[in-house]
C-alpha cells in the first residue's frame, strides 16, 4: 500500500467561467446581445420581459431562453408574442449554469438572432456564482419582497450590471420605502445604474427598454 | 441548495483523477472554499458521501478550507478580511457578505473590487495504491 497526494486545483466555478466565455464568443460572433435576467420569484422578470418583447419585436429579432424547474409555462407566454423560446428545465436546480446556455445555444437560429434574453431561475442566492456568457446581468426586485431584502443579498446586486427595483406603484401599500431600496443597492455597488418601474407606468418601462436598445447597438456596430 | 450539482462535478474530478493514478481508495479530498460563495460546507460534504457510497471514495474524508475574502482598490491598496477577525466580530460572522460587498477602500474611500473569497477549488486528493506507479 502507497500514499499518494495529488495536487489538483480544479476550480469549479472557474470551469463555468471559462464554458460562459466560450458562449460569449459565440454570441459576439453572431452579434447577439444577451441579457441575463435575475431576480426572485413573483419579482416580475416574466412581466418585464414580455415589455421589452412587445417593444422591441417588430425592430430586432429576438429570441428567449426561459429557465425554470418547470420553464414551459413561462415560455408558453413569450411563445405567445411570437418569439422562438427554448425552456430549460433545470429539475431541482436553482439556476441557470455555462453549461445549459451551451447547450440552449445550439437549438436558437443565431443568424436571426439581434437579442436573446435569458430568465433566470427564480432567486436571488444561487444565479450569483454562474456566469452564462451575457453581455448584461440584470438584477429585478419588487417592492413586495420589503425593503431590507437587498442587504440580505448583496452579492446578487454587486455583481449586477443592472438593477430595477419593480412595482413601485404599490410600495406604499406594502409599507416599503423605494429610496432606501434604491440606496441599499448603491452603496453595495456605487456605478450600478437602477431603474424604478412598474409595468402601469410607460415612461419607466421605456427607461428598462431603451438600456436593452442601448446595448444592442453597441454590438451591432462593432 | 445547489451544493448537490457542484458536489457532482467535484466527485467526478477526484474519481477520474484517483482513477488516473491507479487509486484503490481515495483517503482525503481537500476543497478550499470562498468565504464569500453561496455554498454551504455541510450540505456539500453530505452530497459528496451520498455520491462516494459503494465507491472508492466512500470512505475519504473531506475537508473544507475556508477561504477569507480579499479585495484590491485603484489607488493599490489591497487587504484581506482575515479568519480571526471573522471569528472574533460576531457582526462580521452573520454579516460578513454585506459587509465585504459594500467595502470601501480604508486609503481612498473609493469602492473595493473583491478579488478572492468567491472561489470554490478542489485542492488536491490523497489516495492509496496497491502497487508503486
Amino acid at each position: 500500500m502507497l500514499m499518494h497526494v495529488i495536487h489538483m486545483g480544479h476550480d469549479v466555478f472557474k470551469a463555468n467561467d471559462k464554458l460562459a466565455e466560450k458562449n460569449r464568443k459565440k454570441l459576439d460572433k453572431y452579434q447577439v446581445f444577451s441579457v441575463n435576467v435575475m431576480g426572485a420569484i413573483g419579482s416580475g422578470k416574466t412581466t418585464l420581459i414580455e415589455e421589452a418583447i412587445k417593444h422591441l419585436k417588430e425592430k430586432y429579432k429576438i429570441a428567449v431562453i426561459a429557465g425554470d424547474v418547470i420553464a414551459e409555462m413561462d415560455a408558453s407566454r413569450f411563445r405567445k408574442l411570437g418569439v422562438p423560446t427554448i425552456p430549460v428545465n433545470t429539475g431541482k436546480e436553482c439556476h441557470l449554469d455555462a453549461k445549459l446556455i451551451e447547450k440552449a445555444l445550439d437549438e436558437i437560429d443565431l443568424d436571426n438572432t439581434d437579442l436573446l434574453i435569458i430568465e433566470n431561475v427564480g432567486n436571488l442566492i444561487c444565479p450569483v456564482d454562474f456566469k452564462l456568457g451575457e453581455h448584461l446581468r440584470v438584477v429585478i426586485v419588487s417592492v413586495t419582497e420589503g425593503d431590507d431584502i437587498i442587504l440580505k443579498h448583496p452579492m446578487i446586486f454587486k455583481t449586477a450590471e443592472l438593477a430595477i427595483i419593480n412595482k413601485v406603484d404599490i410600495a406604499h401599500a406594502v409599507d416599503v420605502n423605494a429610496e432606501k431600496m434604491r440606496d441599499d443597492i448603491l452603496s453595495l455597488n456605487h456605478d450600478v445604474p437602477v431603474i424604478l418601474t412598474s409595468k402601469h407606468d410607460w415612461e419607466s418601462l421605456e427607461t428598462w427598454i431603451s438600456f436593452i436598445e442601448l446595448g444592442l447597438k453597441k454590438i451591432q456596430n462593432k | 441548495m445547489h451544493e448537490f450539482s457542484i458536489a457532482c462535478e467535484i466527485f467526478e474530478q477526484v474519481l477520474s483523477t484517483a482513477t488516473a493514478h491507479g487509486a484503490s481508495e481515495v483517503k482525503h479530498v481537500t476543497l478550499q472554499m470562498g468565504r464569500l460563495t453561496h455554498t454551504n460546507p455541510e450540505q456539500l460534504s453530505f452530497c459528496f458521501k451520498v455520491l462516494a457510497e459503494g465507491g472508492i471514495a466512500e470512505n475519504a474524508d473531506f475537508i473544507v478550507e475556508m477561504v477569507p475574502p480579499s479585495l484590491e482598490c485603484e489607488c493599490g491598496y489591497t487587504g484581506t478580511v482575515d479568519e480571526k477577525q471573522i471569528r472574533e466580530s460576531s457582526e462580521l460572522k452573520s454579516e460578513l457578505l454585506a459587509y465585504v460587498a459594500a467595502m470601501e477602500c480604508p486609503i481612498c474611500g473609493k469602492q473595493a473590487h473583491i478579488t478572492g473569497g468567491r472561489e470554490l477549488i478542489v485542492k488536491s486528493i490523497e489516495i492509496e495504491t496497491e502497487k508503486e506507479d
